[in-house]
């Protein structure tokens, strides 16, 4: 059995349409008027144990929804969830103790009291046995380097040593399913490998299963080994990094700005015009192939260009690529 | 339940160590509570004096009922102040969904999360009030004379509380409860005086609609032997009876729970 089941799941919410302007305050206040917007649509993925999945999609893509519904946050409109055979909306407080969860963007602590404190305190929630709460705590003192913050209240803490202290919180029940929620958003390079390298060894090593939701590329090629992208509230990849990676990873993107309108210039092999417009041309190349100098000189000699910028591919660009069928035409 | 009442516990440990965090906060708190009950107390006095008795009720029989109605209002105020800002401080900020992802109840999260100091001030001053009135009346306490207190006491606070769950609870629609909650608190303002002055109306909506009269006016007319006063025994069920309403409303509130975007 799958620990993660998903099948057919929905989520609508119903969004107020407002008008502009005072009159249109006033006609909400009477009339209001709700359009059904679909987060989540027909999703189906099955996640086995000890897998590490990277969960990503451009934002409002449905990401969220998917983490609240699979937390047990919220109902599904349709279809179901099942977390280790349980409905995590019916069954909440037995779901809630197997699982731990990361929002990177709020937090799970006490703002006002020492870290140490509100770990106590967690613990005691998730009951856990006080000899295995000292092991655990003693050991992530260590790994995540908390002994000097213990004492400190959450409040007067830094971004990254927030995140590393709402790890440790999330984590001292040792639960069995974990979800982090874009644990690495904000952060600087130094704390994010810190921060991926515990993930790594913790939830790796003691065989939990991991969603992650990130924009950040680097997580997914240092975590995981199998993403889920989706778009739209729809699974529109779900399969192995290193087919995206192999398919993605070999391109470049130049941006010239010229100075009169750009024509479609001639290019040397492995490069492709993405986009022209007014005084702005887009070319994508596979480095494996050609090089930025080679486009660059290229292009300069037929045309004046004034600026240009270099660009690896990000996580929106690749999505939007596959969304536009770039996989499906790989295979082809 | 001894697990919730360990935790509960815990947790106002923790509440009070904030709080000495913020010693000025705290004394200002404490400090305006005394002047508004001083104000209230006030009031009170002035009106008596104007009119020595109120439809049959002495100045002091007035001043017990008001008692009463400080101190069930303080249970409200202690133990569950949360339900007041559940929609902006914790639905609006999406931190009502750390509760979620707990394994206990996210009602008893939500009330444990914050025990209000501001209201242990007009609990010494409601049972005073209590107290010296019923000194100065000569009543004499009886064993269900004291038991009514306490049962009145608990269950007077528990109908508050019940109450503002229940309006609370918009805030899952509405995000911001606070108005809806207000139109219902504001009418315990009926039940500071006896509800014999006031059109039948409003008597029979403090005691069957809105029930505050069994948070003030009934267990006082129990202490001061007035014959309506034995309605008060009721007054357990009516607060268990609410509070089941309000803690099922609660649970389908939940499921529209929203949250907010990210």
């Amino acid at each position: 059995m799958s620990v993660i089941e998903v099948q057919e799941l929905g989520k609508e919410f119903q969004v107020p349409q407002k008008d502009p302007g005072v009159l249109g305050a006033v006609r909400g206040l009477f009339r209001p008027r709700y359009e059904n917007k679909k987060a989540v649509d027909q999703l189906n993925f099955q996640v086995e144990a000890g897998e590490i999945v990277g969960y990503i999609g451009v934002n409002g893509a449905g990401k969220s929804t998917t983490i609240k519904m699979l937390t047990g946050i919220l109902m599904p409109s349709s279809g179901t969830v099942r977390v280790l055979g349980r409905d995590p909306h019916k069954q909440r407080v037995e779901n809630a103790r197997e699982i731990g969860v990361v929002f990177g963007q709020r937090t799970q602590l006490w703002w006002d009291l020492a870290l140490i404190e509100s770990l106590d305190l967690i613990a005691k929630i998730y009951d856990v046995p006080p000899a295995r709460y000292k092991e655990v705590l003693e050991q992530f003192t260590e790994t995540l380097e908390l002994g000097s913050l213990l004492k400190v209240p959450v409040r007067n803490m830094s971004l990254g040593q927030k995140m590393r202290s709402e790890l440790a919180a999330a984590l001292i029940h040792q639960p069995k399913v974990v979800y982090l929620d874009e644990p690495t958003i904000g952060l600087d390079l130094i704390v994010k490998e810190r921060i991926r390298d515990f993930i790594k060894k913790e939830c790796g090593s003691k065989g939990m299963t991991v969603m992650l939701t990130t924009h950040d590329l680097g997580d997914i090629e240092e975590l995981c080994q199998r993403v889920i992208i989706i778009d739209n509230g729809h699974v529109i990849y779900d399969g192995p990094i290193n087919t995206i990676k192999k398919r993605f990873g070999k391109f470049r993107e130049i941006t010239f700005e010229t100075a009169e309108n750009a024509k479609a210039p001639t290019l040397p092999a492995g490069a492709e015009v993405l986009a022209a417009e007014e005084r702005k041309l887009q070319i994508r190349f596979d480095r494996t192939v050609s090089s930025a100098s080679k486009i660059a000189s290229t292009v300069m000699s037929q045309m004046e260009v004034t600026d240009f910028s270099l660009s690896e591919p990000d996580l929106a660009g690749i999505v939007k690529q596959i969304y536009n069928g770039a996989l499906d035409m790989e295979e082809k | 339940m001894t697990r919730y009442l360990d935790l509960y516990w815990l947790f106002l440990i923790q509440r009070l160590k904030t709080l000495m965090e913020y010693r000025a906060s705290f004394i200002l708190g404490a400090a305006s509570t005394i002047s508004l009950q001083a104000a209230s107390i006030a009031a009170v006095w002035v009106v008596m004096q104007k009119v020595p008795s109120l439809n049959g009720w002495s100045y002091n029989e007035v001043l017990m009922v008001y008692g009463f109605v400080t101190l069930t209002k303080s249970i409200n105020h202690m133990f569950a102040d949360n339900l007041w800002t559940i929609g902006r401080v914790y639905i609006r900020t999406g931190g009502f969904d750390r509760f979620l992802v707990r394994p206990i109840d996210p009602l008893f999260h939500l009330l444990a999360d914050r025990f209000c100091q501001d209201g242990v001030g007009n609990f010494v001053v409601g049972i005073a009030l209590v107290i010296k009135t019923s000194i100065d009346l000569g009543i004499e306490w009886t064993l269900p004379k004291a038991l009514m207190l306490i049962v009145a006491t608990i269950s007077g606070g528990v109908i508050f509380i019940a109450l503002n769950l229940i309006t609370a609870v918009s805030s899952f629609w509405v995000i911001d409860s606070v108005p809806v909650t207000r139109l219902v608190f504001d009418n315990h303002l009926f039940a500071q005086y006896p509800l014999t002055i006031y059109p039948r109306a409003i008597s029979v909506l403090l005691t069957w609609v809105i029930p505050y009269g069994f948070a003030s006016f009934y267990p006082a007319s129990y202490l001061l032997g007035r014959e309506i006063g034995n309605l008060a025994w009721l007054s357990p069920f009516i607060a268990a009876f609410l509070m089941f309403i309000g803690y099922r409303f609660w649970q389908f509130g939940l499921r529209y729970y929203s949250g907010t975007g990210s």
